[in-house]
Protein backbone atom coordinates (compact mmCIF):
# COMPACT_ATOMS: atom_id res chain seq x y z
CA UNK A 1 0.00 0.00 0.00
CA UNK A 2 1.22 3.42 -0.87
CA UNK A 3 1.78 5.79 2.02
CA UNK A 4 1.47 9.56 1.86
CA UNK A 5 3.55 11.61 4.23
CA UNK A 6 3.12 15.32 4.90
CA UNK A 7 6.46 16.82 5.80
CA UNK A 8 5.86 19.79 8.10
CA UNK A 9 8.06 22.82 8.69
CA UNK A 10 11.50 21.66 9.90
CA UNK A 11 10.41 18.02 9.71
CA UNK A 12 12.26 15.13 8.16
CA UNK A 13 10.69 11.91 6.85
CA UNK A 14 12.44 8.83 5.48
CA UNK A 15 10.26 6.14 3.94
CA UNK A 16 10.40 2.95 1.90
CA UNK A 17 8.67 2.80 -1.49
CA UNK A 18 5.87 2.96 -2.43
CA UNK A 19 5.50 6.39 -0.89
CA UNK A 20 4.48 9.93 -1.69
CA UNK A 21 6.03 12.77 0.28
CA UNK A 22 4.47 16.20 0.25
CA UNK A 23 5.48 19.53 1.67
CA UNK A 24 3.28 22.61 1.37
CA UNK A 25 4.04 26.23 0.73
CA UNK A 26 7.81 26.43 0.62
CA UNK A 27 8.75 30.11 0.60
CA UNK A 28 12.34 30.72 1.57
CA UNK A 29 12.45 27.16 2.88
CA UNK A 30 13.98 24.27 0.94
CA UNK A 31 12.33 20.98 0.11
CA UNK A 32 15.21 18.50 0.01
CA UNK A 33 14.70 15.03 -1.46
CA UNK A 34 17.35 12.31 -1.38
CA UNK A 35 16.55 8.94 -2.92
CA UNK A 36 18.02 5.55 -3.71
CA UNK A 37 15.91 3.99 -6.43
CA UNK A 38 17.56 0.59 -6.11
CA UNK A 39 17.01 0.15 -2.37
CA UNK A 40 13.72 2.04 -2.89
CA UNK A 41 14.22 4.45 -0.02
CA UNK A 42 13.45 8.16 -0.05
CA UNK A 43 13.93 10.97 2.43
CA UNK A 44 12.49 14.48 2.48
CA UNK A 45 13.30 17.44 4.72
CA UNK A 46 11.66 20.88 4.98
CA UNK A 47 14.69 23.06 5.71
CA UNK A 48 14.02 26.52 7.20
CA UNK A 49 17.43 28.04 7.79
CA UNK A 50 20.98 27.56 6.52
CA UNK A 51 23.05 27.22 9.61
CA UNK A 52 22.53 25.81 13.09
CA UNK A 53 25.48 27.69 14.55
CA UNK A 54 24.25 30.45 16.87
CA UNK A 55 21.21 28.44 17.74
CA UNK A 56 21.09 27.16 21.31
CA UNK A 57 19.95 23.59 20.98
CA UNK A 58 18.84 21.91 17.79
CA UNK A 59 15.67 20.03 18.65
CA UNK A 60 14.60 19.48 15.08
CA UNK A 61 17.48 18.42 12.87
CA UNK A 62 15.36 19.06 9.77
CA UNK A 63 15.31 22.80 10.53
CA UNK A 64 18.84 23.68 9.37
CA UNK A 65 20.59 22.75 6.13
CA UNK A 66 23.80 21.79 7.93
CA UNK A 67 22.00 19.32 10.20
CA UNK A 68 19.24 18.13 7.85
CA UNK A 69 21.45 16.81 5.03
CA UNK A 70 23.49 14.43 7.24
CA UNK A 71 20.38 13.41 9.19
CA UNK A 72 18.45 12.40 6.05
CA UNK A 73 21.48 10.41 4.83
CA UNK A 74 21.83 8.61 8.18
CA UNK A 75 18.15 7.69 8.35
CA UNK A 76 18.28 6.38 4.78
CA UNK A 77 21.37 4.26 5.51
CA UNK A 78 19.46 2.71 8.43
CA UNK A 79 16.70 1.76 6.02
CA UNK A 80 19.10 0.00 3.69
CA UNK A 81 20.02 2.73 1.21
CA UNK A 82 23.54 2.98 -0.16
CA UNK A 83 25.35 6.29 -0.18
CA UNK A 84 26.91 5.62 -3.57
CA UNK A 85 23.47 5.35 -5.17
CA UNK A 86 21.91 8.37 -3.48
CA UNK A 87 20.74 11.26 -5.64
CA UNK A 88 19.23 14.57 -4.55
CA UNK A 89 16.63 17.02 -5.82
CA UNK A 90 15.83 20.36 -4.25
CA UNK A 91 13.16 23.04 -4.63
CA UNK A 92 12.43 26.30 -2.83
CA UNK A 93 14.61 29.12 -1.53
CA UNK A 94 12.47 31.94 -2.90
CA UNK A 95 12.60 35.51 -1.66
CA UNK A 96 8.99 36.36 -0.95
CA UNK A 97 9.39 40.12 -0.48
CA UNK A 98 11.84 42.59 -1.90
CA UNK A 99 12.21 45.83 0.01
CA UNK A 100 14.66 48.15 -1.73
CA UNK A 101 16.90 50.32 0.39
CA UNK A 102 16.24 48.62 3.70
CA UNK A 103 18.72 46.44 5.54
CA UNK A 104 16.74 43.27 5.07
CA UNK A 105 19.31 40.51 4.77
CA UNK A 106 16.88 38.22 6.54
CA UNK A 107 14.55 38.43 3.53
CA UNK A 108 17.27 36.83 1.41
CA UNK A 109 17.50 33.76 3.63
CA UNK A 110 16.26 31.66 0.68
CA UNK A 111 19.48 32.23 -1.26
CA UNK A 112 21.54 31.24 1.77
CA UNK A 113 19.40 28.12 2.22
CA UNK A 114 20.08 27.09 -1.39
CA UNK A 115 23.82 27.62 -1.05
CA UNK A 116 24.19 25.77 2.23
CA UNK A 117 22.03 22.84 1.09
CA UNK A 118 23.96 22.39 -2.17
CA UNK A 119 27.28 22.77 -0.32
CA UNK A 120 26.28 20.12 2.21
CA UNK A 121 25.22 17.75 -0.57
CA UNK A 122 28.48 18.13 -2.46
CA UNK A 123 30.45 17.66 0.77
CA UNK A 124 28.57 14.40 1.28
CA UNK A 125 29.31 13.42 -2.33
CA UNK A 126 25.66 13.19 -3.33
CA UNK A 127 24.89 14.41 -6.86
CA UNK A 128 22.21 17.07 -7.14
CA UNK A 129 20.38 15.81 -10.23
CA UNK A 130 17.62 18.44 -10.43
CA UNK A 131 16.64 21.68 -8.78
CA UNK A 132 14.07 24.44 -9.01
CA UNK A 133 15.16 27.21 -6.70
CA UNK A 134 15.10 30.96 -6.15
CA UNK A 135 12.68 33.44 -7.66
CA UNK A 136 9.94 35.11 -5.66
CA UNK A 137 7.18 32.50 -5.67
CA UNK A 138 6.26 29.85 -3.13
CA UNK A 139 6.24 26.18 -4.11
CA UNK A 140 4.32 23.10 -3.04
CA UNK A 141 6.26 19.94 -3.78
CA UNK A 142 5.38 16.28 -4.04
CA UNK A 143 7.77 13.38 -4.58
CA UNK A 144 6.51 10.00 -5.72
CA UNK A 145 8.51 6.78 -5.69
CA UNK A 146 6.45 5.56 -8.67
CA UNK A 147 8.33 7.92 -10.97
CA UNK A 148 11.12 9.23 -8.70
CA UNK A 149 10.09 12.67 -9.89
CA UNK A 150 9.51 15.82 -7.89
CA UNK A 151 6.34 17.67 -8.88
CA UNK A 152 6.37 21.39 -8.13
CA UNK A 153 3.27 23.56 -8.00
CA UNK A 154 3.74 27.31 -8.21
CA UNK A 155 0.98 29.89 -8.05
CA UNK A 156 0.22 31.21 -11.54
CA UNK A 157 2.68 28.83 -13.25
CA UNK A 158 0.99 25.49 -12.72
CA UNK A 159 2.89 22.21 -12.33
CA UNK A 160 6.40 21.26 -13.38
CA UNK A 161 8.25 17.99 -12.90
CA UNK A 162 11.95 17.72 -12.27
CA UNK B 1 18.52 38.82 24.58
CA UNK B 2 15.12 38.08 26.01
CA UNK B 3 13.94 34.54 26.14
CA UNK B 4 10.48 34.33 24.62
CA UNK B 5 9.54 31.36 26.78
CA UNK B 6 9.97 33.50 29.89
CA UNK B 7 7.37 36.07 28.85
CA UNK B 8 4.71 36.67 31.47
CA UNK B 9 1.09 37.66 31.00
CA UNK B 10 1.65 41.25 32.06
CA UNK B 11 4.25 41.64 29.32
CA UNK B 12 2.02 40.04 26.71
CA UNK B 13 -0.85 42.33 27.83
CA UNK B 14 1.38 45.37 27.41
CA UNK B 15 2.37 44.27 23.92
CA UNK B 16 -1.28 43.62 23.08
CA UNK B 17 -2.03 47.20 24.14
CA UNK B 18 0.63 48.37 21.68
CA UNK B 19 -1.25 46.41 19.05
CA UNK B 20 -4.48 48.06 20.10
CA UNK B 21 -3.09 51.57 19.72
CA UNK B 22 -1.49 50.73 16.39
CA UNK B 23 -4.66 49.15 15.05
CA UNK B 24 -6.82 52.08 16.13
CA UNK B 25 -4.64 54.43 14.15
CA UNK B 26 -4.53 52.11 11.14
CA UNK B 27 -8.32 51.74 11.16
CA UNK B 28 -8.78 55.51 11.24
CA UNK B 29 -6.42 55.97 8.30
CA UNK B 30 -8.13 53.26 6.26
CA UNK B 31 -11.54 54.66 7.09
CA UNK B 32 -10.48 58.09 5.79
CA UNK B 33 -8.92 56.62 2.67
CA UNK B 34 -11.94 54.54 1.70
CA UNK B 35 -14.64 56.73 3.29
CA UNK B 36 -16.29 53.80 4.97
CA UNK B 37 -16.77 52.20 8.34
CA UNK B 38 -13.95 50.03 9.64
CA UNK B 39 -14.43 47.51 12.44
CA UNK B 40 -11.50 46.18 14.36
CA UNK B 41 -11.01 43.17 16.58
CA UNK B 42 -9.33 43.30 19.94
CA UNK B 43 -5.72 42.57 19.03
CA UNK B 44 -3.94 39.50 20.27
CA UNK B 45 -0.32 39.11 21.27
CA UNK B 46 0.60 35.46 21.08
CA UNK B 47 3.60 33.25 21.35
CA UNK B 48 3.20 30.78 18.51
CA UNK B 49 5.33 27.79 17.61
CA UNK B 50 7.11 28.61 14.35
CA UNK B 51 6.28 25.08 13.15
CA UNK B 52 2.54 25.65 13.28
CA UNK B 53 2.29 29.26 12.10
CA UNK B 54 0.17 28.49 9.06
CA UNK B 55 -2.30 26.48 11.13
CA UNK B 56 -2.48 29.45 13.50
CA UNK B 57 -3.49 31.73 10.62
CA UNK B 58 -5.59 29.29 8.62
CA UNK B 59 -5.04 26.88 5.77
CA UNK B 60 -1.41 26.78 4.49
CA UNK B 61 -2.67 26.52 0.89
CA UNK B 62 -4.85 29.64 0.99
CA UNK B 63 -3.94 32.17 -1.68
CA UNK B 64 -3.25 35.50 -0.05
CA UNK B 65 -2.02 38.96 -0.95
CA UNK B 66 0.47 40.51 1.42
CA UNK B 67 2.31 43.77 1.96
CA UNK B 68 5.53 43.77 3.94
CA UNK B 69 7.27 46.80 5.45
CA UNK B 70 10.25 47.16 7.69
CA UNK B 71 10.59 49.63 10.53
CA UNK B 72 13.96 51.32 10.17
CA UNK B 73 13.92 53.36 13.37
CA UNK B 74 15.22 52.44 16.82
CA UNK B 75 12.38 50.01 17.31
CA UNK B 76 13.17 47.32 14.76
CA UNK B 77 10.22 45.34 13.59
CA UNK B 78 8.59 43.90 10.52
CA UNK B 79 4.94 44.39 9.66
CA UNK B 80 2.82 42.34 7.29
CA UNK B 81 -0.69 43.05 6.08
CA UNK B 82 -2.33 39.82 4.84
CA UNK B 83 -5.62 39.38 3.03
CA UNK B 84 -7.31 36.59 1.17
CA UNK B 85 -6.82 37.19 -2.53
CA UNK B 86 -10.56 37.85 -3.07
CA UNK B 87 -10.72 40.32 -0.18
CA UNK B 88 -7.71 42.14 -1.53
CA UNK B 89 -9.31 42.43 -4.98
CA UNK B 90 -12.51 43.79 -3.43
CA UNK B 91 -10.59 46.32 -1.38
CA UNK B 92 -8.68 47.55 -4.44
CA UNK B 93 -12.01 47.90 -6.30
CA UNK B 94 -13.35 49.96 -3.43
CA UNK B 95 -10.32 52.26 -3.53
CA UNK B 96 -10.49 52.72 -7.31
CA UNK B 97 -14.24 53.46 -7.20
CA UNK B 98 -13.51 55.97 -4.45
CA UNK B 99 -10.80 57.69 -6.50
CA UNK B 100 -12.15 57.46 -10.04
CA UNK B 101 -15.91 57.03 -9.61
CA UNK B 102 -15.73 53.87 -11.61
CA UNK B 103 -13.07 51.27 -12.24
CA UNK B 104 -11.24 52.00 -15.49
CA UNK B 105 -11.46 48.96 -17.80
CA UNK B 106 -8.41 46.82 -18.59
CA UNK B 107 -6.29 48.05 -15.75
CA UNK B 108 -2.97 46.20 -15.86
CA UNK B 109 -2.16 43.93 -12.92
CA UNK B 110 0.76 46.22 -11.99
CA UNK B 111 -1.68 49.07 -11.34
CA UNK B 112 -3.86 46.88 -9.14
CA UNK B 113 -0.79 45.64 -7.26
CA UNK B 114 0.43 49.16 -6.81
CA UNK B 115 -2.96 50.24 -5.42
CA UNK B 116 -2.98 47.28 -3.05
CA UNK B 117 0.58 48.03 -1.95
CA UNK B 118 -0.35 51.63 -1.26
CA UNK B 119 -3.35 50.69 0.90
CA UNK B 120 -1.21 48.19 2.80
CA UNK B 121 1.52 50.78 3.18
CA UNK B 122 -0.91 53.31 4.64
CA UNK B 123 -2.35 50.75 7.07
CA UNK B 124 1.07 49.58 8.24
CA UNK B 125 2.64 53.05 8.40
CA UNK B 126 -0.26 54.31 10.50
CA UNK B 127 0.07 51.33 12.77
CA UNK B 128 3.81 51.80 13.20
CA UNK B 129 3.52 55.54 13.60
CA UNK B 130 1.20 55.12 16.59
CA UNK B 131 3.53 52.56 18.14
CA UNK B 132 6.56 54.82 17.72
CA UNK B 133 4.66 57.76 19.22
CA UNK B 134 3.68 55.61 22.19
CA UNK B 135 7.15 54.40 23.01
CA UNK B 136 8.93 57.56 21.88
CA UNK B 137 11.05 56.10 19.10
CA UNK B 138 11.89 57.57 15.74
CA UNK B 139 9.52 56.72 12.90
CA UNK B 140 11.17 55.47 9.74
CA UNK B 141 9.69 52.95 7.39
CA UNK B 142 10.83 51.10 4.26
CA UNK B 143 8.99 51.07 0.97
CA UNK B 144 6.46 48.25 0.79
CA UNK B 145 7.11 44.83 -0.73
CA UNK B 146 4.14 42.99 -2.24
CA UNK B 147 3.51 39.28 -2.74
CA UNK B 148 0.65 37.10 -3.93
CA UNK B 149 1.20 33.57 -2.80
CA UNK B 150 0.32 30.66 -0.56
CA UNK B 151 -0.15 31.58 3.09
CA UNK B 152 2.51 29.10 4.21
CA UNK B 153 5.11 30.63 1.87
CA UNK B 154 4.43 34.13 3.15
CA UNK B 155 4.73 32.94 6.73
CA UNK B 156 8.22 31.55 6.03
CA UNK B 157 9.34 35.15 6.54
CA UNK B 158 8.05 35.04 10.10
CA UNK B 159 9.55 31.62 10.77
CA UNK B 160 12.97 32.63 9.48
CA UNK B 161 13.06 35.80 11.61
CA UNK B 162 12.43 33.91 14.83
CA UNK B 163 13.78 30.50 13.85
CA UNK B 164 17.45 31.27 14.36
CA UNK B 165 16.85 31.97 18.06
CA UNK B 166 14.34 29.36 19.00
CA UNK B 167 11.06 27.72 18.30
CA UNK B 168 8.61 30.47 19.21
CA UNK B 169 7.51 33.62 17.41
CA UNK B 170 5.95 36.62 19.10
CA UNK B 171 3.17 37.92 16.87
CA UNK B 172 0.74 40.75 17.39
CA UNK B 173 -2.38 40.18 15.32
CA UNK B 174 -5.47 42.07 14.56
CA UNK B 175 -8.23 41.96 12.02
CA UNK B 176 -9.76 44.95 10.24
CA UNK B 177 -13.14 44.66 8.57
CA UNK B 178 -14.32 47.06 5.95
CA UNK B 179 -18.08 47.36 6.19
CA UNK B 180 -20.78 49.97 6.02
CA UNK B 181 -22.40 48.62 2.89
CA UNK B 182 -25.12 46.12 3.79
CA UNK B 183 -25.36 44.65 0.31
CA UNK B 184 -21.74 43.74 -0.08
CA UNK B 185 -19.76 41.21 1.86
CA UNK B 186 -17.35 42.45 4.45
CA UNK B 187 -13.70 42.69 3.50
CA UNK B 188 -11.21 41.67 6.13
CA UNK B 189 -7.46 41.83 6.49
CA UNK B 190 -4.89 40.95 9.12
CA UNK B 191 -2.12 43.15 10.46
CA UNK B 192 0.80 41.17 11.83
CA UNK B 193 3.51 42.93 13.82
CA UNK B 194 6.77 41.07 14.38
CA UNK B 195 9.10 42.87 16.76
CA UNK B 196 12.73 41.96 16.14
CA UNK B 197 13.86 39.61 18.89
CA UNK B 198 16.50 42.13 19.94
CA UNK B 199 13.99 45.02 19.96
CA UNK B 200 11.70 43.35 22.49
CA UNK B 201 13.76 44.49 25.43
CA UNK B 202 13.49 48.12 24.29
CA UNK B 203 9.75 47.74 23.82
CA UNK B 204 9.18 46.21 27.25
CA UNK B 205 11.41 48.74 28.96
CA UNK B 206 9.52 51.65 27.37
CA UNK B 207 6.26 50.07 28.47
CA UNK B 208 7.72 49.68 31.97
CA UNK B 209 7.05 46.00 32.20
CA UNK B 210 10.63 44.77 32.30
Amino acid sequence: MENTYHVGMADLVVAAAPATLITLGLGSCIGLVIFDSVAKVVGMAHIMLPDSRGSKAVEKVGKFADTAVPAVIDEMLKKGASKTRMKAKIAGGAQMFAVPGANTDFLAVGARNIKETTDMLSKAGIPLVASDTGGNKGRTVEFSTNTWMLTIKTLGKGKTEI
Amino acid sequence: MLDLSSFNNLQLDAIREVGNIGTGNAATALSKLLSCMIDMDVPKADLVSIYSLSEYYGDPDTIVAAVFVRSLGDFGCSLIFIQNEEDSALMVDLLLKQQFGEIPPDLPQEMLDSAFGEVGNIILSSFLNAVNMLIGTEHQISVPGIAHDMLASILDVVASIFGQLGDMALVVNTELRIGGNENERNISGHIVMLPDPNALELLLRKLQVL
